[in-house]
């Protein structure tokens, strides 16, 4: 697969503190690529000096293969941060500017605009909008080139659950054309809903980088509830089980690799037992983000 | 070039701040252009106070080619209203953090900064215009003769006058981008004529001869102030070589100043 954003040995050091930290990653053609991170881990930091707006310290990084330039810039949609326009003008001039700087053609505008669903607010100021409008006038900005590379950083910071969904939508929306998007967030949820790959950065460092179905595969949790006395034994005494914990009234059951949530459905009807509740729960990017976080604590 | 042009003037365009001080300029510069005259009656009013007669019509302040060097000196002195609105500009793009998104977008800090430097461009050539058509204007309204060499005479300061304006909002630039916040960029701007004059006054005693080359002292060397001629002074009516090589190595040096500052921080 094509590689579209390769770094190597990436560093920034703001006075004593370095904030990112002999960076090393690739992201290829198609992928959605999630930056994660507590605040403040480096993922502004690594996304502002792949858009050259600020200088690295040490190391390099490059483009669909060649050097960093303004022109590959002009390449790749960006939101860093906030939004970013000019307050006195409208949301129509604000992007007519934005197609003057990437030189693409004004015609892009209307599209862009009906896909954020701004077309009826265009012509008002944009400081008249809401933080909403704003957020998707900055992902309208960033599609008015028709980019190949879509950089989007916390784009549903401080939106309202509707809000959030939408946003979500519309990056499902992107990546099916076959966009190549990196989402820098600190929200796991939103990651593991639409992101193939994704990279773990603590204090600058890199300290995890894979697809994302590899965290869901592995040892399944199953959550069960049934009207049997002693189904705490009973559970421990399938062959599958490694162990067993009760929560909020249920018992998960931790498989062993190999089993599924059908042995242990067949073996509680075996043993005369029919659950109420029998759920298969995946694992969650949170858990394995907290478990990786916690691992490199220590 | 057009294009960085362009971009700049989009966003001014749409900015009514821009507009009213731009307005607020032209319309001075006009207005005082050509209200000499009224001055000239003051003067002579002046006079009359101490039992003297002044003979304003003997005074030839818009005849060719007098009147040129009168505005253009007197242009000169409204150039800080003009660079107010390049400080808006530049730290505009600071507060509101467009030029980071500029850059995101595609833009180059060089070719950010270009765009600027166009603007500077244009705005001390419209004040060129505006000041010859007055003088033009003026000048066929008082001249007792018109005669297209003296016309012609004296529009060398034209130069001069584009190289003081441009000297001076290339300075508001780069203030604007070492101090980035429009009101401590104003109040440093508005003081520099006096911080500077406060270090000549210091040095004279000791060190005379760079004086001359000290930036604001610079520009008021580049065109002698022309009035004392009609009181049977002399006046430097030519412009030296010395003064415009000094005016345009600083000019150069504050948008090299801005490019170092802009290429190498942090946006």
């Amino acid at each position: 697969m094509e590689t579209v954003l390769s770094i190597s040995n990436l560093t920034k050091k703001f006075g004593r503190l370095t904030a990112v930290n002999n960076l090393n990653l690739e992201v290829k053609r198609g992928q959605v690529f999630g930056m994660l991170g507590p605040n403040g881990s480096g993922k502004t930091t690594t996304l502002g000096m792949l858009m050259s707006v600020i200088n690295p310290t040490a190391g390099s990084y490059s483009w669909f293969g060649e050097p960093p330039t303004h022109h590959v810039r002009k390449k790749i949609g960006a939101v860093l941060e906030h939004p970013i326009f000019y307050p006195y003008l409208s949301g129509q001039k604000n992007l007519e500017l934005n197609a003057m700087i990437k030189q693409c053609p004004v015609e892009n505008i209307p599209n862009v605009l009906a896909l954020v669903e701004l077309t009826d607010r265009r012509e008002d100021k944009y400081k008249t909008y809401s933080l909403g409008m704003k957020q998707r006038l900055a992902i309208a900005s960033a599609l008015l080139n028709d980019p190949t590379v879509l950089i989007l950083d916390e784009p549903t910071n401080g939106l309202d659950p509707m809000g959030i969904a939408e946003i979500r939508e519309l990056i499902k929306k992107i990546a099916a054309n076959g966009k190549t998007i990196i989402l820098a967030s600190h929200l796991l949820d939103e990651v593991q809903k639409v992101c193939s790959h994704f990279a773990i950065l603590r204090k600058g460092n890199l300290i995890h980088c894979g697809p994302v179905e590899e965290v869901t595969k592995g040892t399944e949790t199953i959550e069960v509830r049934a009207d049997a006395e002693r189904l705490n034994e009973l559970l421990m005494t399938f062959g599958g089980t490694s162990s067993v914990a009760r929560e909020n009234g249920y018992y998960q059951v931790t498989l062993r690799d190999n089993f599924h949530g059908k042995d242990l459905n067949k073996f509680l009807f075996e043993n005369g037992v029919v659950a109420d509740h029998l759920v298969t729960k995946k694992r969650s990017l949170e858990k394995m983000f907290l478990e990786i976080l916690a691992e490199a604590n220590h | 070039m057009l294009h960085l042009l362009k971009i700049d003037l989009k966003k001014m365009t749409s900015y009514r701040t821009y507009w009213v001080v731009c307005g607020l300029y032209f319309l001075t510069l006009g207005f005082g252009a050509a209200s000499g005259m009224e001055f000239l009656k003051w003067v002579a009013n002046l006079f009359d106070n101490f039992g003297q007669k002044l003979n304003i019509t003997r005074i030839p302040l818009y005849h060719f080619p007098d009147v040129w060097m009168n505005l253009i000196w007197f242009g000169g002195l409204l150039k800080v209203v003009l660079s107010i609105m390049v400080v808006i500009s530049i730290t505009n793009e600071f507060t509101y953090r467009t030029l980071r998104q500029n850059i995101i977008d595609g833009l180059s800090r060089t070719e950010f900064l270009i765009s600027k430097i166009l603007t500077n461009v244009l705005l001390s050539l419209m004040s060129v215009a505006m000041i010859f058509l007055i003088g033009l204007v003026t000048g066929m309204i008082y001249s007792p003769s018109i005669e297209i060499s003296k016309i012609l005479t004296d529009l060398e300061f034209f130069l001069a006058y584009f190289l003081e304006i441009f000297f001076f909002l290339s300075y508001a630039l780069m203030l604007g981008i070492l101090i980035q916040r429009s009101g401590l960029t104003i109040i440093f701007l508005l003081l520099s004529q006096m911080i500077e004059s406060i270090i000549t006054a210091n040095l004279d005693d000791y060190v005379p001869g760079v004086i001359p080359y000290f930036p604001m002292r610079s520009i008021w060397n580049l065109i002698d102030f022309p009035l004392p001629r009609y009181a049977f002074q002399e006046i430097r009516d030519y412009i030296t070589i010395a003064s415009v090589i000094t005016v345009v190595a600083w000019t150069t040096a504050f948008n090299y100043f801005s490019y170092l500052k802009l290429t190498r921080s942090d946006v």
